[in-house]
């Protein structure tokens, strides 16, 4: 395991984000936001579309330099990391899009996963996603929508991430894929940290043990507790 | 590239493995047999261009860098032949090695400020690498160069008891055997983890790095790669010819071998061979009828790019799977299949 990896024990948060400002040029996007997210925990960032929900994760993940603020996990600052560093220290990002490889199998998808973590252990991911296991030799470029999500997931669970960044998760699935995806979200957070961007707050409502609601690139409401977390409520910060 | 317990079984991995060998075992027992009705020196220049073309059809096809700046990389193998040749020694052996070895400092000193480039600028300053290398072999060298004269070495190039080089026959042996083995190399790249990490940054560099792979890393290395290849035809060349002038990398010859790619299939295996036949098949054809034959040569390629924008091996090959049933059922195929091909 690397150093920095283990870095994150239980005593510390995964990831703990302050005071974090970012613009996309002249445009500043992310106001002093802060986010803690510890071992086991599902956090999920709600928001309106522009609330700087998905620049949040891109920043954390590196894609996006912070103007400034701190992001930190465990002892370690991932502020000037680059993303593939960021990955290889266990934080991986599933993107919104979900576009995959188009011109790769399922199966060479995963084997870049595997490759990469050194974690072959697919038996886990085709666990967590069985519909895998029959689109082995299907292109990226053929599968649904929710398959690719599996696939995405799947391939970024390689290697045991301490943390999985999932931006829009649910966005245009089917109901029952939806269902499915909740299951194994829950199922994830006994061993991976997950950070949700979503706006389907039935969905967050369920799994989430912390929501952070964003409106105009500020923190306008932590919710911390069970009670408190209900669409209702989360509505009110929208 | 089979990692995983949920693989394909070996029989059917060493069947696909038999039926790639028999494919390019095919392909080359052709290009010998074309020996026997071809003049010789056009078999050879074929066999030396489609080694020329691989590297570029590596870099377009997988990592998806155009670059008209190949010539410069296959100066660099000529001209670090010939040097050894012309100043140091006689082993053709030793000159193609430092040839390569040339080409791959001049990859390795100019990829890590290249591979950052995107891909329009990654084209223009190749092309610009290109033209600073003729330039100053024909100029700011030419003490050493010869200048347009060029470096003479033919009478200095010794014979080996194994394979001449020297002797033109015998160089042929030593091409195919090249070729073959640096069409092996592509195929294993090809299939290899590198490869789809190729493929992938092409398609999506982004998300590349979100798996935890370093893009710049991934592209340095197959620049390096490529023009190493490139620079290897170049060594031939000039142990060939037994001469190197700064036309080997003139500018107006750098669409040269991106053309061959296109024309041939970009990203196929087999593309490279097929196009360098038909190019220089063209070339060698049409330039013995008509006077201006570069136009009438511009012309067919406009009209065969229309045609079919796969290239001709990309256009063929489903067609063959089709009626071979080479392809089994339910794998690849449809968008961006011909990369594997």
């Amino acid at each position: 395991m690397p150093p920095e990896r283990s870095a994150a024990t239980a005593n510390h948060e995964i990831l703990a984000v302050k005071g974090l400002n970012v613009s996309y040029g002249a445009s500043k996007v992310l106001f002093d936001v802060g986010l803690s997210v510890r071992p086991r925990e599902i956090v999920a960032c709600v928001g309106r579309n522009g609330a700087g929900k998905s620049t949040l994760l891109k920043t954390i993940a590196g894609f996006l330099k912070p103007d400034s603020g701190s992001i930190r996990s465990g002892q370690t600052s991932l502020a000037g990391l680059k993303s593939y560093e960021i990955a290889r220290m266990g934080i991986k990002y599933v993107p919104q899009d979900k576009k995959v490889f188009s011109d790769l199998t399922v199966r060479e998808n995963l084997e870049l996963g595997s490759y990469a973590s050194k974690d072959y252990d697919w038996e886990r991911i085709t666990g967590y996603f069985p519909k895998l296991k029959q689109l082995m030799d299907r292109k990226g470029g053929y599968l649904s929508g929710g398959e690719r999500q599996m696939l995405m997931i799947g391939r970024a669970l390689l290697g045991r991430p301490q943390a999985l960044l999932v931006d829009e998760p649910a966005e245009g699935l089917a109901p029952s894929i939806v269902s499915h995806l909740r299951e194994v979200l829950r199922e994830l957070s006994a061993h991976t940290a997950l950070v949700l961007v979503e706006q389907n707050l039935p969905l967050v409502c369920a799994i989430a043990s912390r929501v952070y609601a964003l409106k105009e690139g500020r923190v306008v409401a932590e919710l911390a507790d069970r009670e408190s977390i209900r669409p209702d409520v989360c509505e009110r910060y929208l | 590239m089979c990692v995983s317990g949920i693989s394909s079984d070996t029989g059917v991995s060493m069947v696909n493995a038999l039926r790639w060998w028999w494919g390019i075992l095919l392909a080359f027992s052709l290009l010998a047999a074309a020996r026997l009705v071809a003049p010789l020196p056009f078999v050879i220049e074929v066999i030396i261009f489609s080694i020329y073309t691989m590297g570029c059809n590596f870099l377009l096809g997988r990592v998806g860098f155009i670059s008209f700046g190949q010539p410069a990389y296959l100066a660099a193998g000529a001209y670090g032949t010939a040097f050894y040749l012309f100043y140091f020694g006689t082993d053709p052996y030793v000159g193609i090695l430092v040839g390569v070895l040339s080409g791959l400092a001049v990859s390795a000193i100019v990829g890590p400020l290249f591979v950052r480039l995107r891909s329009d600028y990654f084209a223009l300053v190749n092309l610009a690498l290109a033209g600073i290398i003729y330039y100053l072999m024909q100029k700011v060298l030419a003490g050493i160069t010869k200048g347009d004269n060029g470096l003479w070495f033919l009478t200095r190039i010794a014979s080996n008891p194994v394979l001449d080089l020297g002797k033109p026959g015998q160089f042929f042996i030593f091409a195919m055997l090249v070729a073959v083995a640096v069409w092996a190399l592509y195929k294993y790249l090809d299939d290899s983890i590198f490869g789809a990490c190729c493929l992938a940054t092409k398609l999506n560099e982004d998300k590349l790095e979100f798996i935890g792979y370093s893009n710049y890393r991934v592209r340095l290395l197959a620049f390096v790669v490529a023009n190493t290849t490139t620079a290897l035809a170049g060594a031939m060349y000039a142990v060939y010819l037994g001469f190197v002038s700064p036309e080997i990398t003139s500018p107006h010859r750098a669409p040269d071998p991106v053309v061959v790619t296109i024309l041939g299939g970009t990203g196929t295996l087999y593309g490279p061979i097929v196009g360098a036949v038909a190019y220089t098949g063209m070339k060698d054809a049409i330039s013995k009828v008509i006077g201006n034959w570069e136009l009438f040569i511009g012309f067919l390629l406009v009209f065969i790019m229309l045609a079919g924008e796969k290239g001709i091996w990309g256009s063929l090959a489903p067609r063959l799977e089709k009626l071979f049933s080479w392809r089994k059922a339910g794998t690849a195929g449809g968008d961006g299949g011909e990369a594997r091909r």
